[in-house]
């Protein structure tokens, strides 16, 4: 970034991950916010930067161009059915392809970092005025942004990896009479299925259990007190 | 119900008369052990000196022995049953009494193990709980996500194993409500009548 935050610290962003005392060191002098912290740390390359330079520009992007540009940016990341076509509008045909793809690819970039940092409106107005937007177009993509921060947080938080989860439990109670090598049992046992699912591997695999009656009270017993837990840890 | 015994049987288990009591109640003590843990043949070979008499009727009398107790204790049968599937095989009362003395007394035991050897899914042994919050991830800061993390214990045929899953607070109460559901039904009238009913 070419001004960073008043007064420019000699140290450019990227050293940040690798000078951390310094980056709080700057944080305590300057008594920066969280949000402003997350500015910080925000990496933009250069053909971001470059990209948004050129969708400032009006010679480049009319008004109604870039306001097509910024919503097919949103639509592709947030649209389940979006596809190339996304740029295929009549208002954008008069722009070179390549130029319009690299924008949308910068337009792109920068919404999932932003979004990945929860940026505030603030940090953004920052970044695009110094890629010399104009008021109006920032005012459009901070609203653009604000319409679709909640769809874009949820798609944020849903990647990346966890431990399988368990979605629903299933359970048959059985009455055993006998087996071919015991004869006259006569006890009831209980057959738990649960579901789960492995985020990453889009597998649903199941884990079944037998269990008796006390084991069965048992379990109950222990996920009652995981869960009065819980309650009491969201009432602190 | 009386016990079956096969000729093939019946010889095997007339050599225990040929002993004494002591004698056979090591037998029987040799017969669970075998069941517990597997048959070991040198102990044939060092009974079978000391009685003088050849390896394989020692064996043949303890497998005859075992199976006896097994084939009772599987089909649970009373104490008089026993006693007549055992008059049958012409033995003193002495002999008669110590045999279903160790039925009685290894009856219990016996059944736990023909249990095990039944078709078996992994059954339930413990589980561990752990409450959890997000706070974030590689593709998003400031997060405030909870969840509760299980450490499952499973046992089956001996092998111990884990598996560890994950839950949000939703799913958990969810669970606890299902399964509870499942332990009402055992207080039903129809689970009650059942249970009553079929002996």
């Amino acid at each position: 970034m070419a001004r960073a935050l008043p007064p420019p610290p000699p140290p450019p962003p990227r050293a940040a991950c690798a000078r951390p005392q310094q980056l709080s060191a700057r944080r305590v002098s300057r008594g920066a916010r969280v949000e402003g912290h997350g500015a910080l740390t925000m990496e933009l390359s250069e053909s971001v930067q470059r990209g948004f330079q050129t969708l400032a520009d009006p010679g480049s992007f009319d008004s109604n161009a870039f306001a097509l540009l910024l919503r097919a940016a949103f639509q592709s990341l947030l649209d389940a059915q979006a596809d190339e076509a996304v740029l295929d509008h009549p208002d954008l045909k008069h722009i070179d392809p390549v130029v319009l793809k690299y924008c949308h690819a910068a337009a792109a970039t920068y919404i999932l970092e932003a979004g990945k940092h929860r940026a505030d409106k603030s940090t953004l107005s920052t970044f695009l005025e110094d890629c010399k937007f104009d008021r109006e177009r920032i005012e459009l993509f901070c609203t653009e942004y604000q319409n679709n921060k909640n769809s874009l947080e949820s798609l944020l938080e849903s990647i990346g990896r966890s431990l399988p989860h368990i979605t629903d439990v299933s359970w048959r109670l059985e009455y055993q009479i006998k087996t071919n090598q015991l004869h006259k049992m006569y006890r009831p046992a209980y057959l738990v299925t649960l579901n789960v699912e492995n985020t990453d591997s889009q597998s649903y695999p199941e884990i079944s259990f037998s269990c008796n009656m006390e084991q069965l009270q048992d379990l109950v017993g222990k996920l009652k007190d995981a869960s009065k837990s819980l309650e009491r840890a969201t009432q602190l | 119900m009386l016990l079956d015994l096969s000729e093939e049987h019946k010889e095997h288990l007339a050599f225990l008369p040929r002993v004494d009591g002591a004698v056979v109640a090591e037998f029987g003590r040799i017969a669970v052990e075998s069941l517990r843990r597997g048959s070991n043949p040198k102990i044939y070979d060092g009974a079978a000196r000391k009685l003088n008499v050849s390896s394989d009727t020692v064996q043949h009398g303890v497998e005859g022995l075992t199976y006896l107790l097994t084939e009772s204790s599987k089909l649970m049968i009373s104490e008089l049953d026993f006693q007549d599937s055992v008059f049958v095989l012409g033995f003193s009362e002495e002999l008669n009494k110590l045999l279903l003395q160790l039925y009685l007394d290894n009856r219990k035991e016996i059944r736990t193990i023909l249990n095990e050897l039944a078709p078996d899914l992994p059954t339930y042994h413990s589980l561990e709980w752990r409450l959890d919050v997000q706070l974030a991830s590689r593709s998003l800061r400031q997060q405030i996500k909870p969840a509760v993390t299980f450490k499952l214990h499973l046992n089956h045929n001996g092998d111990h194993s884990t598996k560890v899953l994950q839950t949000d607070p939703a799913t958990l109460l969810h669970l606890v409500q299902q399964l509870e559901q499942a332990l009402e039904e055992m207080k039903t009238n129809h689970c009650r009548r059942v249970v009553r009913n079929i002996k």
